[in-house]
């Protein structure tokens, strides 16, 4: 997925939040729990914001390095993207 | 013991009858002990209890949930409490109304089973004339916001079209498809000679799967679910015992597994008389073998012990008549020759066909 793309989710994907804090990705068949940057960009997930966008956000708000906070979250859409749960 | 965990799943098997036969079907022999179902409003306390349990997904299977009038009421009722639904058919009663009515009522996803590709052999297996049908619901459920599965029980008589069922699943362009290998509990136990693949198909059929993920990519997820007896190491089955998922039968038992009800040297509890949250921290039938506390050698002293928690009781009890051994399925196992010997035993009978 690249950083210019808008990225949506797929059919049967949604985010839950717990009244702990917790949040998780519930799936068909299953449920992701997902770390607090991670969640955060998710979160931002509607379809028309870019991607590079969802990682400066969530750059800044973990206070995180651009390039590494880029890293974690393009390899998470990557992996998300294969299981068909983001287009 | 350590805390007890919290629930994730919850399967409501609503009813067990059926309008198919499947001779693979792991819904119980005894499908008339199962007739006096709970009401409606007693489904709505489970799903309401489950929910506060921490449970986040409920899956309504069955038999064939779609019989059940107040399907779309209870979806719609787990849907308020914050539940994911999954919805486990055959489709052949999934019409225009039925399907509007469910994903208006908030229904997230659909798997959908069919017996073969190909209509004369899936009408054969499920013992009626219905694959056109599921055809129709399909394209149907494909047209509506909300999620598809296809799914496909693989055994002997089907595994050599393993081929055909990913090619039919592309040319409906459907993006997630279950290859299920026959497990072997109540139906599918007893036709287990007729069922059995060979060693060649259970070999062809993963050489067959992994280039279709290759040649697919993301276009179509392919979840192939191993065969049991061919493998070194049992599944983990249920993720553990008591660990994450709860079954509730049409008549209302609360089990750690949908077929943990063959065990009859544990006495399940019901939820008409206590509470999902009681059955589940403290009925005996859930604490037995929670965790690895009650594991015998050699999974008391294995490292796997937490991977596979000791794999499955159901298997265990059936194989050997005690449920708190190692799987046999596990090639650790003392027990493990009984798995080998059901393996080899494949014959040409015919299946016997499910029925009340
Ligand atoms: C018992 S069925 C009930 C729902 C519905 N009647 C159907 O068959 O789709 C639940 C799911 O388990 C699958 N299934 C049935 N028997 C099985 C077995 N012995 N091993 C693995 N999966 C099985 C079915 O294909 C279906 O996806
Ligand atoms: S597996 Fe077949 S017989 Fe069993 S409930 Fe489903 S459709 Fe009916
Ligand atoms: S001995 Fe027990 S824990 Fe070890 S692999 Fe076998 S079933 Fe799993």
């Amino acid at each position: 997925m690249k950083p210019t793309a808008h990225p949506r989710f797929g059919k049967g994907v949604k985010l839950r939040h717990d009244g702990d804090g917790s949040v998780m990705l519930l799936i068909p068949e299953g449920a992701l729990v997902l770390n607090a940057p991670a969640a955060a960009a998710l979160e931002l997930v509607d379809g028309t914001r870019p991607l590079a966008e969802i990682i400066a956000t969530v750059a800044e708000r973990f206070d995180v390095s651009a390039g590494r906070a880029g890293e974690d979250i393009l390899d998470l859409f990557e992996r998300l993207e294969q299981r068909g749960l983001v287009q | 013991m350590s805390a007890v965990p919290r629930p994730l799943s919850l399967l409501c098997e609503l009813t067990y009858r059926c309008n198919l036969q499947c001779p693979y079907c792991y819904n119980p022999l005894d499908l008339r002990s199962y007739r006096d179902e709970l009401t409606t409003e007693q489904w709505s306390g489970v799903l309401r209890q489950a929910a506060d349990l921490g449970v986040v997904q409920a899956h309504f299977s069955g038999g064939e949930p779609t019989l059940r009038p107040d399907l779309v009421a209870l979806v719609q009722a787990a849907a308020a409490c914050g539940l994911y639904t999954n919805l486990i058919t055959q489709g052949t009663f999934l019409d225009d109304v039925l399907l509007d009515r469910l994903v208006d009522g908030g229904l997230d996803h659909v798997q959908i089973s069919i017996q073969a590709p190909q209509t004369a052999l899936a009408d054969r297996i499920a013992g009626a004339t219905v694959h056109d049908k599921k055809l129709e619901a399909l394209r149907r459920v494909l047209t509506r916001d909300v999620a598809l599965t296809l799914n496909c029980v693989l055994h002997r008589l089907n595994h050599d079209s393993i081929e055909e069922i990913i090619n039919f699943a592309q040319r409906l362009e459907i993006r997630r498809l279950e290859l299920a290998n026959v497990q072997f509990y109540g139906w599918a136990y007893r036709n287990r000679t007729a069922l059995m693949p060979t060693l060649e198909q259970v070999r062809h059929g993963e050489q067959v799967v992994a280039a279709a993920r290759e040649r697919l990519r993301s276009a179509m997820e392919i979840v192939y679910v191993l065969p049991d007896y061919f493998g070194d190491f049992p599944k983990p089955c249920m993720n553990g015992w008591g660990r994450q998922f709860v079954t509730v039968t049409p008549n209302g038992y609360a089990l750690p597994c949908p077929a943990a009800a063959g065990i009859t040297t544990l006495a399940f509890e019901n939820v008409r008389d206590r509470s999902l949250g009681e059955i589940w921290r403290e009925s005996a039938s859930f604490v037995r073998y929670r965790g690895t506390d009650w594991m015998p050698d050699p999974c008391r002293s294995c490292e796997r012990r937490e991977l596979d928690w000791g794999g499955c009781r159901c298997q265990a009890y059936l194989v050997t008549g005690d449920a708190g051994v190692t799987d046999p399925a596990c090639s650790l196992s003392p027990d493990h020759a009984s798995i080998v010997a059901l393996r080899d035993a494949v014959s040409g009978a015919e299946p016997v066909y499910r029925r009340a």
